[in-house]
């Protein structure tokens, strides 16, 4: 479960990125987060993965409040959830199986353990057969698509998806919200989707929170254009 | 942590070595370089530290007493410089000792000590003095023992080595930190240009949960890999060049030895130790120069 209570986050150049921010995501969601440039997803988003704190407030993730999380235990806290990034932050250098192995490295699992679970993840996001490439051998969608698979690496329980839609192609836009949605329902991984597509918010509907200056000024659910085809 | 997982980040930072080949082999060489001269000045401090120790082996006090000391003020004297910490090998020499050896030294002119009413050879005791620095408060000391009418010391030979050991040892230790100084700017600079070159793998290493300790480890590897592939290699140029300066002094030492020096200690004696002291020390260095870098460019 993530809860924001009271969350106020205020920059030391004068802005005022996030106000009073009161928000409860309960496990097995999935929630689109919307905003246009500037209202405050990215400040949200570094809350959620703990890459800064709140000026006041509390930002409770599985019960844990993150502003009392020091040194290593910020590091074992992000590999609890699952990142997907804008820009899909792949090593460049290591192929698309290295990619996924190396977090299951940093989370200390055995090498039987790692050659068992990335077959296994590659297999969810149907990228098996492109083990053996390298980032930038792949489309866009693809690599979006090793990214989720990094996030599911380590089975966690939320994954933050931050514009994962950003950097790919339209057309693949629906297959990537697609395979999150996926995953939500079969493992019932709560999905926390970052973006500014509101078309593509549209088509899928849920649970919309909209983020305008800092402030939630919608928070509902609303049904999906595809529910309707 | 696993082995296995141990074992990816060493693999991981001696990758980075190769990968980072320009920088590495320029940390390398300026390492190599301040391990030879540091273990050159290691061998030439081992090997006057021997000289020194043969010259204040041979280094002699002696001590004439007054001409009427009785047998009980000769004991008392001996039992004050046994007693003296400073002092060893304490000897005694007696009037009929000292003529007879004055004799063998003087065997041509021997037959003229014949002539001699009564024996003109002072009774002496002869000390060595353990460490030269304090040749001149000993001989202070034992001249205010009653019955001493004078003592000879070498001081102007014992402040000249003395100097010349102090020298050695002040130049020594400032090139030595002039050159652990330049290591580890050099190395540090050769992480930091690492860091660098990784900086997108760090970031995404923390958005994914990777510990401090994950992220830097390959650094460290990295940095000790070289200090010990450089304090191996300085290790090799020393060999070849003790060898070759031990071949020049192994030839002719008649004049050398007045000196006390009998010849460099063979390289085969102290291998071991020297190389044990170069790896070390390059690791170190590696290591001293990563945490500077990791530390000021690596934040988790």
């Amino acid at each position: 479960m993530v809860e924001l209570k009271n969350v106020n986050v205020h920059y030391s150049s004068g802005v005022d990125a996030l106000q009073d921010i009161n928000l409860r995501i309960n496990d097995g969601e999935f929630v689109f987060i919307v905003g246009g440039s500037g209202a405050g997803k990215s400040t949200l988003v570094k809350l959620l993965m703990r890459e800064i704190t709140p000026t006041t407030g509390r930002v409770f993730v599985n019960g844990k409040n993150l502003a009392k999380l020091k040194g290593n235990q910020v590091a074992k806290f992000r590999r609890s959830i699952g990142m997907v990034f804008q820009d899909f932050r792949l090593i460049q250098e290591l192929n698309v199986y290295e990619n996924v192995a190396f977090v299951l490295r940093i989370a200390d699992q055995s090498t039987r353990f790692i050659k068992q679970r990335v077959p296994y993840v590659l297999n969810l996001v149907d990228l098996a057969h492109k083990a053996r490439s390298k980032p930038k051998e792949l489309s866009g969608g693809e690599q979006q698509r090793v990214a989720i698979a990094r996030a599911l690496a380590n089975d966690p329980g939320l994954i933050i998806a931050d514009e994962p839609t950003g950097n790919i192609d339209p057309r693949l836009s629906y297959e990537i919200v697609e395979l999150l949605r996926d995953i939500n329902r079969s493992a019932g991984t709560t999905i926390i989707m970052v973006t500014h597509e509101h078309d593509l918010v549209k088509h899928f509907g849920g649970r919309i929170i909209n983020i305008d200056s800092g402030s939630i000024t919608f928070d509902d659910i609303i049904g999906g254009s595809d529910e309707d085809e | 942590m696993r082995t296995s997982n141990v074992t990816y980040l060493v693999k991981k930072g001696i990758s980075s070595v190769w990968k980072n080949f320009l920088m590495s082999f320029a940390s390398f060489s300026i390492l190599m370089v301040s391990l030879l001269l540091v273990s050159c000045a290691m061998l030439l401090m081992m090997n006057v530290s021997k000289i020194m120790s043969n010259i204040e082996d041979t280094n002699e006090i002696t001590i004439y007493l007054e001409e009427n000391v009785t047998d009980q003020q000769v004991e008392h004297i001996k039992s004050v410089l046994e007693k003296n910490d400073d002092l060893t090998d304490v000897q005694y020499y007696s009037k009929e000792q000292a003529l007879e050896d004055f004799r063998n030294d003087m065997a041509e002119y021997s037959e003229l000590l014949d002539y001699l009413d009564e024996n003109p050879m002072p009774e002496s005791f002869l000390v060595r003095v353990k460490d030269l620095s304090k040749i001149r408060s000993v001989v202070n000391t034992i001249n205010q023992i009653d019955g001493v009418e004078q003592t000879k010391a070498p001081y102007d030979f014992a402040s000249v080595l003395i100097h010349i050991r102090n020298t050695f040892s002040l130049i020594g230790g400032a090139v030595l930190i002039a050159l652990i100084v330049v290591s580890i700017v050099i190395v540090s600079n050769t992480i930091r240009t690492s860091v660098f070159a990784r900086r997108n793998e760090i970031n995404i290493m923390r958005y994914v949960g990777a510990t401090s300790g994950f992220i830097k480890t390959p650094f460290f590897v990295e940095g000790m890999f070289i200090g010990i592939i450089a304090g191996a290699a300085a290790w090799g140029l020393t060999w070849l060049v003790y060898d070759s300066v031990f071949s020049l002094f192994s030839t002719d030492l008649t004049l050398w030895q007045m000196f006390g020096f009998y010849g460099l200690m063979p390289f085969e004696d102290i291998m071991w130790l020297v190389l044990a002291v170069n790896c070390v020390a390059g690791a170190l260095l590696g290591a001293v120069g990563t945490v500077i870098s990791t530390g000021k460019h690596i934040k988790v």
